[in-house]
């Protein structure tokens, strides 16, 4: 869950939420973890949200099964189409580091981690009480190949988050 | 014409030739059913229960690995390893012919997976039935998930229990992630095609139905998940992996995957080797161009492992 502090009502403040995220890929894994959003009037009237994440199979897929363990850590930025309401449709692009653990020394010939980069659209939707969620699908343009990518790196996931707003 | 309208035009017309299901086959082709190698006389070189069927106590307790091919290949992939046993004398090959493989087109497209797999169990059940007591398998690309999934369901239960099984470049992730979006593109693709080198027209497909690529989504995600419940082997059972570092087509991380996934019937880990090649199925170097001179003793190599593993 994200945490995040609703503002909806007052344009001139600072948004910061914090909270959970639960990320699919789609014939993967599950991984998830937690994430920050912010935004403020400064930027673009709040149509811009900066936001990082860490996610992790380790809080998902590998937590009881024999799944890779492999870790993200994303930053990236969104662009709010209506952001004065409460459903947001939205657009963004992230990058980050992807880690994944091979085991054993007998791999240590494979590619283990990989630079992010992604493209992610879907919807934003603030409650009443200062809780958002959002849902989103994303495309990786970098994924493993076979060659010198982690090949657990797959494009396309699907994306759920919780944001509590503490600001 | 109204824009509006043009555009519309161009869209569907894009969708209908993407959807064209009727690719350009030609009679050399693997694909037109004229090379087929579903013939009695092919399977009959290539089955030991076939030109076996009334095995000697000797042969009997000869080593026999039952070698299935990948994905689109025929019984072809396998030819080296048979000519190195014929050399050696000292263990079989019995090469099975996937279901829906090296027959035409249509016969694969309309096979799905266990379709596939049913001609390792047929041969299987035949060779212990007969009573060899030292049955090993061999799987490459495809082959593998098969073969696994012939674990999970506990198939050799009811067998003669595997002695060993040697997976050569196994394909539980696909290098080309595309394949992950098969469900959503496939019908757009149709089907997709393959370049082959001279030596490999007719005995590998060209063209891959979207359907066949579905079903080897299919059989290679079940296989994932199967791995990450954890597949223990039957007792006594001896496997490895062999996995080429570099691989285009079955991405090396599955070397990973079943390392982690995968159980002794003692709860250890099998036996995985990365091996310097770029080659997919290095094993086979028949047909291919450029091959090198490290790229035999590695094969050789190999085979000789193979070997010895089943002649301590």
């Amino acid at each position: 869950m994200c945490f995040v502090h609703l503002d909806a009502q007052d344009s001139n403040s600072d948004e910061l939420g914090v909270g959970l995220r639960f990320q699919k890929t789609e014939q993967l894994y599950w991984e998830n973890g937690v994430g920050i959003d912010y935004t403020s009037s400064f930027l673009l009237k709040k149509h811009i949200h900066l936001k990082m994440s860490y996610f992790t199979s380790g809080l998902g897929s590998a937590m009881f099964e024999n799944a890779l363990l492999q870790d993200n850590f994303v930053v990236g930025f969104d662009w709010r189409f209506r952001p004065q309401k409460n459903l947001n449709f939205f657009v963004g692009l992230n990058t980050g580091f992807f880690n994944v653990d091979l085991i054993n020394a007998t791999f240590n010939s494979l590619p283990q981690n990989s630079m992010l980069f992604s493209a992610e659209t879907g919807f934003f939707y603030k409650f009443k009480f200062p809780l958002a969620t959002s849902l989103s699908v994303g495309y990786n343009f970098i994924n493993g190949n076979g060659i010198d990518r982690p090949g657990t790196l797959f494009p396309v996931y699907y994306q759920l988050s919780v944001f509590y707003y503490i600001k | 014409m109204k824009n509006k309208s043009s555009y519309l035009f161009i869209f569907f017309t894009l969708i209908l030739v993407s959807c064209n299901n009727t690719p350009n086959i030609q009679d050399s082709m693997l694909d037109s059913g004229k090379v087929s190698y579903a013939i009695p006389d092919s399977l009959h070189k290539h089955l030991v229960s076939e030109y076996m069927s009334n095995p000697t106590p000797s042969q009997l307790d000869t080593p026999v690995i039952i070698a299935a091919h990948g994905y689109t290949a025929t019984t072809f992939e396998w030819d080296e390893l048979r000519d190195f046993a014929n050399s050696k004398r000292l263990f079989y090959v019995s090469q099975v012919l996937l279901g829906g493989h090296g027959r035409s087109y249509a016969d694969f497209k309309a096979a799905n997976w266990q379709d596939w797999q049913s001609s390792i169990k047929d041969e299987y059940i035949k060779l212990s039935n007969l009573g060899f007591k030292n049955i090993y398998l061999a799987g490459s690309s495809t082959g593998a998930p098969l073969i696994l999934n012939l674990i999970k369901t506990g198939f050799f239960n009811d067998y003669t229990i595997p002695k060993g099984i040697f997976l050569v470049d196994p394909i539980i992730v696909s290098s080309n992630k595309t394949l992950t979006l098969v469900g959503l593109l496939g019908p757009v693709l149709g089907y997709t095609t393959v370049e082959l080198s001279q030596g490999e027209q007719g005995r590998w497909y060209v063209y891959r139905p979207q359907e066949t690529l579905k079903q080897l989504m299919e059989l290679i995600n079940l296989t994932r998940s199967n791995l990450e419940k954890g597949i223990k082997l039957p007792t006594g059972t001896y496997m490895k992996v062999y996995k080429s570092q570099i691989d285009e087509v079955a991405d090396p991380i599955s070397a990973v995957l079943i390392y982690k996934g995968m159980k002794t019937s003692a709860g250890g880990f099998i036996d995985v080797e990365m091996v310097k090649s770029k080659l997919h199925v290095f094993t086979r170097l028949r047909g291919r161009e450029g091959v090198t001179v490290d790229d035999i003793n590695l094969q050789q190599k190999t085979f000789l492992d193979m070997q010895a593993r089943m002649n301590p």
